[in-house]
């Protein structure tokens, strides 16, 4: 029989066992490795750090992201919301509020902190680097119970927990890292990582007791009057414009929210960058790159329609029995993620130029700009300045719907799956482009590539040939919208195969392996899949 | 029939191995209050999904307003006003967002009626859903599905769980449903005494079987024994021990 305590921790084990057990089975591999190191006396060298950071650095750091999430509840519930992310289902426990943050947090600790044992111990072998023994365990412990209590809490305004959280962490981090890189000896690091401990503690207590007695104030100022007058637009609204306001109120604001929240703090980094022109232009292609980073997280959640956790994947009875078509529901999602990708990058394209200007780092870049102009000629770098916009523009609604296929068939299995893969290949995908670069076999790899990208073209339009032969044997869609999603696919493709021939040298790049990369770069199987996939949620 | 509602024929569907209905088929007459009872798990829900084009008919056929909801979603759900046994409104709406919202998908939506049931019903406009208690949640719910007065509506699980006056709310919104404009009402409820008050026509469902479907007055008389007429419960009790389910 479980008592309080373990049945606690037993429900950490259930709910998450098998990334317990995919952590587990990393780090016995790895055990395994280093024992036969041990008994051999030979040393495994790796070609390089990437090498390194692609055995090591990546899976441990998403181990312990992954237990992070876990012993925060972070893996459910609203992130954003103000209410307190604690699961209300366990204030009605008999347990004190000592006991609710206690066992979390006694839990949380103790895994961070084997996690840092394991770490330690195996990576002493292959990278010869000097690791510290005790402040990462201190430091690892803070930071899970800090993220805790700040996750714990309950906050007055929406979006308020993922400042704070931001802040407070990366205020850590920082004061740690200066320590580390002024060669602070490692009982000074301890100082400073081990007393938070107890405060974080303090704090986790305040949120739990907070959350418990329902004590979460509220400054959201009163707008009844803009209430009524948003109200009263919905009143003129067709279906179709009242299905596309409501996938927009849902889930149509994440992107440019969270672009708005990230942006600013990279483009600070304008402020530090003092005049070094590469460095600058990382920052703005940072800056950038954001929506399209962004997208690809929040694409999870533009997939859903559920209106409640219980349908946080299917269609909700209340949505799926509105009398709409199944394209009609379809269309109304890609509407919405046009116009969040669009205020996304309206967000971008105003503070970049703002911050540029503000910093005082515009001379810097126009300078560069110029020297651009003044090599490939004015219009073509115009053109090119234009296109690189577009494309990105364009990427982060591919983001933004290229897993809409797999969110609205609402198989829970499946949504997970496809975000582990993702997830998976985003973390491999940089390193096996550095050791790509750094083992030089570029060459081969370019050699190859003609094959590479015929063998994705084949494989992507025999995928949409099948989705095709299903799309007219179900007729989710009429004979019309069939085929002008066929010519749009087709002009797209033109379109950006002229462009990019336009732009490069057909001597360096043939114009076939162009063809390959258009016809690869504009979605098509996936997308036509989505109607299938809502037909099926809806009906069954 | 010509004057059914819905017709069902022969309808089967297997979730996995389990069989949630069995050859099922009925004929709703147009303008009656039609009960739909059995208990939790005997495949109620699963029919009604049918019913509303949320699962696709695998084996038989499923009629409504002789359409195929399936694939005529919007020909069929524009006459009906549904209420969901789950009770899934959208948490992050206001009620009046809620109604303006819903309003959008009805031509026929009755704004004097809507706000009549608004009263009725204390819902205040400017409340967000996720903050109302489970009976006004029910009574929001109610209020958009009787808005633009449907053709048929269709009611799962109306009242579980919900206090005596909800439940009040929910059947007296029924009957002034039937009473005005003789529209149908479908009604799903393991509550066999709220059945027999509102129902005239009754379907007893177990283990996705049929096994019964009369009007309420006939499935009495003919149960009657020595003049006393049971209760529906009896009945239902009597059928299922019968079947052997």
């Amino acid at each position: 029989m479980l008592t309080r305590r373990s049945a606690l921790g037993w429900e950490f084990w259930r709910r998450h066992r098998w990334g317990f057990r995919a952590i587990a089975i990393y780090f016995a591999l790895i055990a395994a490795i280093k024992l036969v190191i041990v008994i051999r006396g030979v040393p495994v060298v790796f070609g390089s750090d990437v090498g390194f950071a692609f055995a090591v650095t990546v899976p441990i750091t998403v181990s312990f992201l992954y237990v992070l999430a876990v012993f925060t509840y972070g893996l459910s519930g609203d992130l954003a919301a103000r209410e307190s992310m604690y699961p209300a289902r366990m204030f009605t426990l008999p347990l004190s509020n000592a006991a609710l943050v206690d066992w979390p947090m006694l839990y949380g600790a103790m895994a961070m902190v084997s996690l840092w044992i394991l770490t330690r111990w195996l990576s002493a072998w292959p990278s010869g680097f000097s690791i510290p023994y005790v402040w990462p365990a201190t430091l690892a412990a803070a930071l899970v119970m800090w993220t805790q209590a700040l996750v714990w809490l309950p906050y007055p305004l929406p979006g308020l927990r993922v400042i704070v959280a931001v802040v407070v962490l990366c205020v850590i981090d920082a004061i740690v890292l200066l320590a580390v890189y002024s060669k602070a000896p490692e009982w000074v690091v301890v100082v400073i990582t081990a007393p938070q401990i107890p405060v974080a503690y303090a704090v986790g207590r305040v949120a739990v007791a907070r959350a418990r007695r329902g004590v979460a104030p509220d400054w959201r100022f009163s707008r009844a009057e803009s209430r009524v007058m948003r109200a009263e637009r919905l009143t003129h609204l067709s279906a179709a414009e009242a299905q596309t306001w409501y996938e927009w109120r849902r889930n149509g604001r994440s992107l440019p929210v969270w672009v708005a929240i990230i942006l600013p703090l990279e483009l600070l980094l304008l402020w530090v960058a003092g005049t070094s022109t590469s460095l600058l232009i990382e920052i703005v292609l940072g800056a950038l790159a954001t929506p399209i980073v962004v997208a690809t997280f929040a694409a999870v959640s533009v997939s859903t329609t559920g209106g409640s956790t219980s349908h946080l994947h299917g269609l909700p009875p209340f949505i799926a029995a509105r009398p709409l078509t199944d394209a009609q529901l379809l269309a109304a999602k890609l509407k919405m993620t046009i116009r969040s990708t669009l205020v996304a990058w309206t967000v971008v394209l105003v503070a970049t130029p703002v911050a540029v200007c503000w910093s005082g780092t515009w001379p810097t870049l126009r300078d560069w700009a110029r020297n651009v102009a003044a090599t490939i000629g004015a219009p073509r770098a115009i053109v090119l300045l234009v296109v690189i916009v577009a494309v990105m523009v364009l990427s982060t609604w591919r983001q933004l719907v290229q897993s809409l296929y797999f969110g609205l068939t609402g198989n829970d299995r499946l949504i997970k799956g496809s975000v582990f893969v993702s997830l998976l290949l985003a973390s491999i995908l940089g390193p096996l482009a550095i050791w790509i670069v750094d083992s030089e076999r570029v060459g081969v790899i370019w050699s190859a590539m003609p094959l590479v990208l015929s063998a994705l073209v084949c494989a992507k339009m025999l995928a949409a040939g099948w989705v095709v032969a299903r799309l007219v044997r179900a007729r989710p869609l009429t004979d019309g919208t069939l085929v002008m999603g066929a010519a749009s696919w087709t002009i797209a493709v033109m379109a950006l195969f002229g462009l990019l021939a336009w732009l490069t040298d057909a001597a360096l790049i043939p114009r076939y392996l162009i063809m390959l990369v258009a016809i690869l770069s504009v979605p098509l199987a996936r997308l036509s899949a989505a109607p299938l996939a809502m037909a099926q949620n809806r009906h069954g | 029939m010509a004057d059914s509602v819905i017709q069902i024929a022969n309808l089967t569907r297997r979730f996995g191995t389990r069989t949630a209905l069995d050859s099922v088929s009925l004929s709703l007459p147009r303008g009656a209050v039609y009960g739909l009872v059995g208990a939790n798990g005997a495949g109620k829900t699963t029919l009604i999904r049918h019913i509303l084009g949320l699962l696709k008919a695998e084996t038989g056929s499923v009629s409504v307003f002789g359409l195929d909801p399936v694939v005529d979603p919007v020909g069929v759900l524009s006459r009906i006003g549904y209420l969901s046994e789950e009770n899934d409104l959208p948490g992050w709406m206001r009620v009046d967002e809620l109604i303006r919202y819903t309003r959008a998908f009805y031509p026929k939506w009755d704004d004097a009626y809507a706000d009549e049931l608004r009263q009725a019903f204390a819902l205040d406009r400017s409340a967000i859903v996720k903050t109302l208690s489970k009976g006004q949640k029910a009574r929001a719910g109610l209020l958009v599905a009787l808005a633009h007065r449907p053709e048929l509506l269709v009611l799962d699980e109306p009242s579980s769980g919900l206090d005596p006056i909800v439940r009040r709310d929910i059947l007296g919104a029924v009957i002034r449903t039937v009473a005005h404009e003789g529209r149908t009402v479908l009604f799903s409820s393991h509550l066999l005494d709220e059945v027999e008050e509102v129902a005239d026509h009754v379907t007893m469902i177990s283990n996705g079987r049929v096994l019964l479907s009369a009007p309420l007055e006939a499935i009495k008389s003919s149960h009657s024994v020595l003049g006393r007429v049971p209760s529906l419960d009896e009945i239902f009790h009597t059928r299922v021990s019968d079947r052997g389910v």
